[in-house]
């Protein structure tokens, strides 16, 4: 077990199968299940066909492809949202994830208060939010509205205390699915500076996005995925070009 | 300024198809004892709003309740029972703490599902949050209820009663206990059948008929009808409270009190297992 954890790998991924269940006519309800149950056939819809891939420690790598190729339903498994149905999926480290910023933040309750909220979520004892607090809050740059009810800020300012929580973590791993999509310019420009600090200190990141520079800007390795499977991977530049010219042609 | 806390957390996690080890959920679940915390701060500011007449306004519920059964029980159909009003009160806080964490513990998993839906954390912080919500909201409740007992000369006097006071902690661990397990099935269960929160509200009624809350145990004529209350685990721990703080003795059922801690405990294992068995899938589910 010791030279497992010493292990130059962060993720590992071992021929990975996921399928979702598609109901025709699903009933919500015992009430719907008992009396109407010929209805509860549901047909297999394969997302993950046999993935197998290793992530180094510190590296970062970016998944591409179009709607629903399966690398969202890949990121969810990585997170355990959801669970395979077949292959290993090994992480070493731990998680956290700038998938759903702001999560557990409540709306009466103080950006600070709501700092240990958050925080809470990502599974950070007190202690350790504490230890955190103030780098958070400079981070945020909010300044005195700390102190203000998170239902007074702007949408933009909500998001910033979202992010900065989440990086402020210090996971091993960091998981993010479209997150730079929002947000104004300074605001993505400080959310990749972030990023570029976090990913030089050690930390694995995985990107998930349609954002292709972007990735581009912070990834040395690149997976192009396409009805679950892996289509190509390498250096981030070829993989898009790849990728780009069969969307084109398609 | 290093991070020196997150060395031990950052655990090498396997998963597969298969379900993962107890003690490695256990750990986990401890690991997030602060979000639990968080929860139930929240939750509790919530109610009272943060101040203790907000804590009193949320006490009107049980008191109107109290009013009802009180008139019902000493005009209409009077019972004969002396103090009325403390010998149901001291029994329908503790049937409340239990009543609203089946019912909330149905919803726990559902009311959360945006978040269910989108991150990791470990899902048996939702009902655990819940029931210790409820656990807490309870003990409040009982400094009231202490407060009116002793107004009305229930006086703990000899030492006898002060032991029977410790008391009180075996019966807030049975409760406890088997409110957990009821919550654990609830809401995984709730997540595949959403009119399960319908059925548990009969199941909970049926259930306060057939535990002596409303009237005393010894009024009961039938033997059958006595072992038939016995079985439903939560007569015993009601009667031990009201020996407690009415009666003021140490619970005089102990036998059936150590039926219901097994009882509470094997329902805390079997929802356990189901909760693991059906958390598997509540992403996809919801």
């Amino acid at each position: 077990m010791q030279n497992n954890a010493d292990s130059i790998y962060s993720i590992e991924i071992d021929d990975l199968y996921k399928h979702y269940r598609i109901y025709k006519d699903k009933g919500r309800e015992l009430k719907e299940r008992l009396l109407f149950f010929w209805r509860n056939k549901y047909t297999k819809n394969k997302v993950i066909d046999g993935i197998s891939l290793k992530i180094k420690k510190g590296e970062a790598v970016g998944f591409v492809g179009h709607n629903g190729c399966g690398k969202s339903t890949l990121l969810k498994m990585l997170s355990r949202i959801i669970y395979p149905d077949k292959g290993v999926i090994t992480t070493r480290g731990k998680i956290s994830g700038l998938i759903e910023l702001g999560a557990g933040f409540h709306p009466d309750m103080t950006g600070r208060e709501n700092i240990y909220n958050n925080a809470s979520i990502f599974g950070l004892t007190k202690k350790e939010i504490d230890e955190r607090l103030d780098k958070i809050i400079e981070f945020s740059g909010l300044g005195e509205f700390i102190d203000a009810p998170v239902r007074t800020y702007s949408s933009g300012m909500y998001m910033r205390l979202g992010f900065s929580v989440a990086i402020n973590v210090d996971a091993e791993i960091l998981l993010i699915d479209e997150i730079l999509a929002v947000g104004d310019g300074e605001f993505q420009a400080k959310c990749m500076k972030a990023l570029r600090d976090v990913k030089a200190r050690g930390t694995t990141i995985v990107i998930v996005s349609h954002s292709l520079s972007q990735i581009e800007e912070i990834c040395e390795k690149s997976y192009w995925i396409n009805d679950g499977r892996i289509m190509m991977e390498g250096e981030p530049k070829e993989v898009h070009n790849a990728y780009l010219s069969a969307t084109v042609q398609n | 300024m290093q991070n020196s806390n997150t060395e031990n957390k950052g655990a090498t996690v396997k998963r597969t198809g298969q379900k993962e080890g107890f003690v490695q959920t256990l750990k986990e679940i401890w690991s997030y004892r602060e979000m639990i915390a968080s929860f139930v701060r929240r939750d509790l500011r919530g109610r009272y709003k943060g101040s203790v007449l907000g804590f009193l306004w949320t006490f009107i519920n049980p008191l109107l309740q109290l009013m009802v059964y009180t008139v019902v029980f000493t005009v209409i159909l009077p019972s004969g029972i002396e103090d009325y009003p403390i010998h149901l009160f001291v029994a329908l806080i503790p049937w409340i703490f239990f009543s609203s964490s089946v019912n909330g513990g149905a919803t726990s998993i559902l009311a959360y599902k945006d978040m269910v839906k989108k991150i990791y954390f470990p899902r048996e912080v939702l009902p655990i949050a819940t029931v210790t919500t409820n656990f807490v909201n309870m003990l409040l409740c009982f400094i009231v209820v202490f407060g009116v007992a002793f107004v009305n000369g229930y006086i703990p006097t000899a030492g006898v009663h002060f032991i029977a006071l410790l008391w009180l902690i075996p019966l807030f661990i049975i409760e406890y206990v088997l409110s957990l397990g009821v919550a654990f099935l609830a809401a995984a269960v709730t997540v595949y059948f959403r009119d399960m929160e319908h059925i548990l509200g009969i199941f909970v009624m049926a259930m306060q008929f057939l535990t002596p809350v409303l009237y005393n145990f010894d009024q009961i004529n039938s033997e059958a009808a006595k072992t038939l209350l016995n079985l439903n685990p939560m007569s015993p721990i009601i009667q031990g409270y009201r020996n407690v703080i009415y009666n003021q003795q140490i619970p005089q059922n102990l036998m059936w009190l150590l039926y219901s801690f097994i009882v509470g405990l094997a329902v805390l294992i079997v929802g356990w297992f189901v909760f693991e068995k059906l958390k598997r899938r509540f992403a996809e589910e919801l």
